[in-house]
């Protein structure tokens, strides 16, 4: 048996918790960047699209299971337990395209359109600090974990002192 | 004679299901945000059965033949597919599993004193009391 796999788990999952946290601070430092992407010149349904600047898009991150690897198969094989698996893992960051950019009225912005409306970033600080907070609490969660875990090898260690 | 009584061996299967154990509420609490993923548990009657399996003996014409094991067949991990705590698809009960992970640590620290007390004992057994 692997003794340091369910650390190995825990610090998965800890970058991974990580990886979310820099994300929503990425989308909160750009809620107002109106120039996120610049689009060239290109033919949308037979009709020209001039080159413009698109407002910075929200980023989410999508968590998979990291599945149990060879030798833990292996091991299931053999019968030393069951799978367990390898933690967690970032499949990939993904951009919001579901939610529309939110249209503000402001004539005097270099961005805005003949109407004098401008596109904003489609980022909701209420929902990027609800994430915020769930990012948060499941990083302490796998601190826990990992304290749990450095505890009973430490003790492990004591045996037949 | 025996050095050892079947206490040391018996706490030794306790101490590895409760590694497993650790192992599963880790991978659980790692993937607590993961859409889709089905909390794994072990069972300690299945793990009881896998460590103490009498192992069927397969009728082998040829010295060379491989013994085949029974324990593959009753895996000790354990997940339910149809189960639904999160609205994402994620059956892990946080409150749950913390609370396994706080209950696993005591029964480990109760296992090893115990081999401790045990080792301890015949300690003094060699020693002639001294």
């Amino acid at each position: 048996m692997n003794m340091f796999h369910s650390m190995n788990v825990t610090s998965s999952a800890l970058t991974a918790q990580r990886l979310r946290m820099d994300v929503i601070s990425s989308n909160m430092a750009n809620v107002d960047t109106t120039r996120g992407e610049y689009k060239k010149d290109e033919v949308v349904n037979g009709k020209l699209v001039k080159a413009h600047w698109e407002p910075y898009r929200r980023k989410t991150v999508e968590l998979a299971p990291k599945d149990a690897s060879f030798n833990s198969l292996l091991n299931t094989a053999m019968g030393n337990g069951g799978t367990i698996g390898d933690g967690v893992k970032v499949s990939r960051i993904k951009e919001d395209t579901t939610t529309p950019f939110k249209k503000v009225y402001d004539p005097s912005n270099p961005d805005a359109d003949k109407d004098g409306f401008v596109n904003m970033p489609n980022v909701d600080p209420l929902r990027e600090m609800v994430d915020l907070i769930s990012a948060t609490r499941s990083y302490e969660a796998n601190v826990t974990v990992f304290n749990s875990s450095k505890a009973m090898m430490m003790k492990s260690l004591e045996i037949g002192r | 004679m025996r050095l050892f009584s079947n206490t040391v061996g018996t706490i030794e299967q306790a101490l590895d299901y409760s590694a497993l154990k650790q192992k599963v509420i880790s991978q659980n609490i790692a993937n607590v945000d993961t859409p889709n993923y089905k909390a794994k548990d072990v069972s300690f009657k299945k793990f009881l059965e896998e460590a103490n399996s009498s192992q069927v003996e397969a009728y082998r014409t040829d010295p060379k033949h491989f013994s085949f094991t029974s324990s593959s067949e009753s895996p000790a991990v354990i997940s339910q597919a149809n189960v639904r705590y999160n609205e994402n698809g994620n059956s892990v009960d946080v409150d749950k599993e913390m609370s396994d992970l706080a209950s696993n640590q005591i029964y480990f620290d109760a296992l090893t004193s115990q081999l401790n007390n045990q080792f301890s004992i015949l300690q003094a057994v060699i020693k002639g009391g001294k």
